[in-house]
């Protein structure tokens, strides 16, 4: 876990004095164990983040807290004295030590060189137009990485001092490196170094250098340690002096950063000084709380703040956005109603009876009090306004309006107009030769300014619109004549009525107005009109449509004051607080109140006005204060997901993410980065896989735990209000697998093997069965050939001949014979069901049939069984198969005295039963359809792995069978 | 105070792909000045020996450092911290000077470890030298041979003269 560094918070509000001021500044302190560490550099990211180098090492700063970035080796101190990043985003860094880290991965690892580390500070960086990286140092001289090596410069290429305080690139590709004897170019040539110096003899007025920084067109400003600063025209070599550094007395300066128009200046003596032209004298800050007398950095955000650190202190101030004028006593303030900055930006303000001028003069202010007779002293002065020729119109509450000439101090009532008798006047505005006043009961007219009333005792020239609907007899708050000539009148309760060539057209509730009580307008860069209301926020009508903006879209306050457009076309809200801004392309608002030190803000309409700049300038309890807003500054947070953390341990935020099912509790850590009011930013997230709809939160980190395998992307968004509309979404994609055997390719696979196991077991089976019953089949076959054979007439009629010989001749034969012809039958019938008998029993057949056939053929036929009575008991055959092999023999041969058959059954090698017979063809063919020997091999074939061998060599026939030992 | 060197080697060694050359040389001459900072460093290239074949060497000579016109390798400039070699002790230095090999002369900063013992100063150091740096370039044909980055080990011992 990175811990994190608490920052002691100060805020400073600027007190009374007659200088500009900084109306507030923020200071922060680093603290470890309440000792705070000092800080040595600054440096701003391009995402805006700021970074402070100390010497316990690097932070980064989120404008509440500072985080530490440790080393991926523990263990390792160092401190921190320079800063960068390239252009390729990658931070490097540079320690007193010498050494050099880069930023990996969240973390700080050192940069292992081949030329070995300087063993002086890192002072700081730069990279060239060859993306080279260029560092300076303390001691050494200027060091720079080209093409895998690392190169020093030094007093042999001419370096004028070894010690270096700042690098800074040239539009030209040079590098100006500021030492303590003068300015070093330096140029590679051919991959060789020239330097070439600038000193005294340049017109460098100090040779002792400190810092420089770029000031635009090849020019930049050089800090010196005893003579200020100066102005160095690269381009020409020509160095020009500020006319305030001609004698200067506060002390050396340290850092200088260029804002808009103004040149910021870090002294070591004198605290913060400000230039805003190269004639012009430097504005002092040493005086606002928060300052220090010595600073060293100077660093401004992309909001416009300027930070600045001192020692162990870093402060932030507004910078050029806002500007302090404290005046005037708190008591003077109570008496204002109005404000004008008058076309030499003078400020003049309202008192009882009187106006008062303030002018700069020589760096601070002084008063002019012009007073008006014909009021009493408790007559309000409501409005101020300079029309073309430099007369200010003062408007009263009862006495109408008043002239003045500010040069000559001569002032009139303006009386030629009848309905000015008395009149009570809220505003007078005007552009160009017109003047617009408006008030109470009906006032409502318009002055046509000539260069005749240069002298204002001559009469002017003005129209009244007292008499027309929805704007006579009515109360008038403002009368705004716009770009295009249109005058617009603001009413109280009857809308808006504008007159445009002529033609008068109302806008009221009856158009979608929800106030009808209007206060003052303002016209953007597009020509659309804006308008505040008493209480339903502002609108901006195109022509055609109003559209309104409201607390939802995020006016801090409904109460507004009055609204101006800003000199970058922002819409400027003024409440009792401070200031709304509107960005009107993005329709979102940022604000500034009392977090910029600036509050107790006058609520009459009469009390904001406009600089010559178009800055808004306010009147405060504490002073006249100054809007300007800063070009190109950030105006909302800026998202940025700090971390992504799997189980607390930090996964690579950047890119995708892929997780194990079991990786699933999940931690963001994000930042709205806004320094200007970090903890008014409130941040929205969903997580797309799990939730529908976004979650508002202030925290800056989420968990969620064990989240089901899927597709994620976490989303999150920042706002300084509860209005996301136009807001930049910062997403973070990540994917939690499925297990192994809930995914697809397993699920699938897994049904496959399952599938082809149970075919194949249904296959061995039908195999199995058909086997059964193929064997089944035979056998019936087999049985029935049998029984055919048996009973077929040849048989029964030889036999029978035979008997018929042995009843006559030896009947005690031939009830031996007949009882064998029974036995042979009765055996076929018990045998015929089974598989397989013993060879025993069908030896025992087979005797009975050969008995019964020699009893016919007499000697002439011989059967020899040579196999052991054991072995006829182990020996299983399928019934009948030897006396069917026997019918055959008997009769596919002639058995004659001359042809004998004879037939022997051997067992050969215990293992094959051969039955061999004498060939001995016969005349005439017994008819038989051969299928008994058929049957044989095909049960066999069922039976037993091997085959029925049948061999006829002509004089021999021989039929092999295998032996069947046991079946199941 | 002038140093010379009393023995000294020098090897490299080039891990390529598909062959791994290494050769050394032990006739490497310097002289440091111990008072400026300065030194100078020099051999013949001819020298290395420990090819793997007459071949290699006779490659590695006439065409990839052609020492037949450029017969010499030096280092010569200054070295940058400061040190005190009358005391005995092992010292982190870096010298920056320059490289010339094959004609082409390169500025480089070179780490070494220096200790003194006795009198007698002890170098030691690695680093590499790109061919490219010194334009030395390497047939197609052998590219899978000869890296282009070349591990370098210089050791040397020196005394005062």
């Amino acid at each position: 876990m990175t811990r994190m560094y608490m920052a002691i918070v100060m805020l400073h509000v600027a007190i009374p004095c007659s200088f500009a001021q900084q109306p507030g500044s923020k200071s922060f302190k680093l603290l470890n164990d309440n000792e705070p560490f000092k800080i040595n550099c600054l440096f701003k990211t391009s995402e805006g983040y700021i970074y402070a180098g100390t010497t316990n090492g690097l932070y980064s700063f989120d404008g509440i807290n500072f985080k530490k970035i440790n080393f991926t080796t523990a263990g390792i101190k160092d401190t921190v004295t320079a800063i960068f990043q390239d252009k390729a985003k990658q931070l490097w860094v540079g320690f007193k030590s010498g050494h050099i880290a880069k930023k990996v991965k969240g973390r700080l690892e050192y940069v292992e060189m081949e030329e070995g580390n300087p063993k002086a500070a890192i002072t700081s960086f730069i990279q060239d137009k060859q993306n080279n990286i260029w560092f300076a140092t303390n001691g050494e001289g200027i060091y720079y990485f080209a093409k895998n090596h690392l190169y020093l410069i030094n007093s042999e290429n001419g370096v004028s001092d070894l010690h270096v305080r700042t690098l800074a690139l040239t539009s030209n590709g040079d590098v100006l490196a500021a030492t303590d004897q003068g300015i070093n170019i330096c140029r590679l040539v051919n991959g060789k170094a020239t330097v070439n110096v600038i000193g005294p003899n340049n017109g460098l007025p100090d040779y002792y250098v400190t810092t420089i920084t770029p000031a635009g067109n090849n020019t930049y400003w050089i800090g010196m340690q005893e003579k200020g600063f100066c102005l160095y025209d690269h381009s020409s070599g020509k160095i020009t002096l500020p006319a305030s550094t001609l004698s200067w007395n506060y002390g050396q300066v340290n850092d200088l950063l260029v804002s808009q128009k103004s040149l910021w200046i870090a002294t070591d003596e004198q605290g913060l000084l400000k230039q805003t032209g190269i004639n012009t004298p430097v504005e002092v800050f040493n005086s606002v709380p928060g300052i220090q007398n010595k600073i060293n950095h100077l660093l401004q955000d992309n909001e416009g703040n300027i930070w600045m650190s001192a020692a162990t202190e870093l402060t932030a101030i507004t910078g050029n956005k806002l500007k302090l004028l404290p005046v005037y006593s708190p008591k003077v303030f109570e008496t204002i109603h109005a404000t004008l900055c008058d076309y030499q930006n003078n400020i003049w303000i309202t008192t009882n009876a009187a106006v008062i001028k303030y002018s700069l003069v020589n760096g601070s202010y002084t008063e002019k009090i012009y007073s008006f007779p014909t009021l009493n002293s408790k007559t309000d002065i409501t409005s101020l306004y300079q029309d073309i020729n430099h007369t200010i119109w003062v408007g009263t509450m009862g006495k109408g309006i008043l002239l003045l000439n500010p040069e000559t101090g001569q002032s009139r009532s303006l009386s030629e107009n009848p309905l000015l008798q008395n009149a009570s006047i809220l505003a007078i505005t005007g552009r160009g030769n017109t003047v617009c006043a408006g008030g109470l009961e009906g006032v409502a007219m318009i002055f046509n300014i000539t260069e005749k009333n240069k002298n204002i005792t001559e009469k002017y020239r003005f129209t009244n619109y007292n008499d027309i609907e929805n704007v006579g007899n009515n109360y008038i708050y403002s009368i705004y004549k716009d770009s295009r000539g249109r005058i617009w009148f603001g009413t109280d309760g009857k809308g808006i009525t504008v007159l445009d060539n002529g033609k008068l057209t109302t806008y009221n509730k009856t158009n979608g107005l929800r106030d009808d009580h209007i206060y003052s307008f303002a016209e953007d860069s597009k020509g659309n009109i804006w308008f505040n209301t008493e209480g339903a926020g502002i609108y901006c009508f195109n022509g055609k449509t109003f559209k309104n903006y409201t607390d939802a879209d995020g006016i801090s306050d409904l109460k507004i004051t009055a609204l101006k457009t800003g000199p970058l076309g922002n819409i400027i809200l003024v409440n009792k607080k401070g200031i709304d801004i509107l960005n009107p392309e993005r329709g979102s608002f940022s604000y500034i109140n009392n977090k910029q030190g600036i509050g107790d803000v006058n609520t009459d309409m009469g009390s904001v006005t406009q600089d010559t700049a178009g800055n808004v300038v306010l009147s405060t309890l504490r002073g006249i204060v100054f809007y300007t807003p800063v070009e190109d500054a950030v105006d909302r947070p800026k998202t940025i997901i700090e971390n992504v953390q799997l189980f607390l341990t930090d996964v690579e935020k950047n890119v995708k993410g892929y997780f194990k099912h079991d990786q699933n509790s999940f931690q963001f850590y994000y930042t709205g980065l806004y320094y200007t009011s970090p903890d008014e930013v409130r941040y929205q997230y969903k997580l797309d896989g799990l939730d529908t709809g976004w979650i508002l939160t202030r925290d800056r980190n989420v968990t969620f735990p064990k989240l089901q395998p899927g597709t994620y992307k976490f989303h999150v968004r920042s706002s300084l209000n509860e209005n996301f509309t136009n807001v930049d979404v910062v997403t973070y994609e990540f994917v939690i697998e499925k297990p192994v055997w809930k995914r697809f390719w397993f699920i699938t696979t897994f049904i496959i093997v399952l599938l082809a196991l149970v075919y194949g077991y249904i296959k061995r089976r039908e195999k199995q069965l058909k086997k059964v019953q193929q064997l089944q089949q035979e056998k019936i076959q087999f049985e029935f050939q049998v029984l055919r054979n048996q009973v077929n007439p040849h048989f029964l009629f030889n036999s029978f001949n035979t008997l018929i010989s042995y009843i006559e001749e030896d009947p005690a034969m031939a009830v031996d014979y007949v009882e064998k012809l029974s036995a042979f039958f009765r055996n076929i019938v018990n045998y015929r069901d089974q598989d397989v008998i013993t060879l025993e029993e069908e030896i025992g057949v087979l005797r009975t049939y050969f008995y019964l056939q020699q009893k016919r053929h007499g000697k002439n036929l011989s059967l020899n069984i040579s196999v052991s009575a054991e072995e006829n008991k182990l020996i299983f055959i399928p019934p009948l198969t030897l006396q069917l092999l026997i019918e055959n023999a008997i009769k596919h041969n002639a058995v004659s005295k001359e042809t004998p058959l004879e037939i022997t059954i051997d067992l050969q090698n215990k293992n094959r039963l051969v039955i061999r017979n004498n060939i001995n063809p016969k005349i005439t063919r017994e008819p038989g359809t051969g299928t008994g020997l058929q049957n044989i091999i095909k049960r066999y074939s069922l039976l037993s792995k091997e085959f029925v061998i049948v061999n006829n060599d002509g004089a021999y026939y021989t039929v092999i069978l295998p032996i069947l030992h046991k079946l199941n | 105070m002038l140093y010379a060197v009393s023995s000294g080697s020098i090897t490299f060694r080039s891990d390529a792909p598909l062959e791994l050359i290494k050769a050394s040389s032990n006739e490497l001459k310097g002289i440091f000045n111990a008072d400026k900072k300065q030194f100078a460093f020099t051999m013949n290239v001819n020298s290395f020996k420990g090819f793997n074949s007459p071949l290699q060497q006779e490659h590695f000579n006439e065409n990839y450092l052609e020492s037949n016109k450029y017969p010499r390798a030096s280092f010569e400039g200054k070295i940058i911290e400061d040190m005190d070699l009358k005391k005995n002790g092992v010292y982190s230095i870096r010298a920056k000077g320059n490289l010339t090999l094959h004609g082409i002369s390169q500025e480089r900063i070179i780490k070494c470890e220096l200790s003194v013992k006795n009198n007698v100063v002890s170098i030691k150091s690695n680093f590499t030298v790109l061919l490219a740096d010194h334009n030395i370039t390497i047939p197609k044909v052998v590219h899978e041979k000869l890296a282009s980055e070349i591990k370098v080990e210089v050791k040397a011992d020196m005394i005062e003269k």
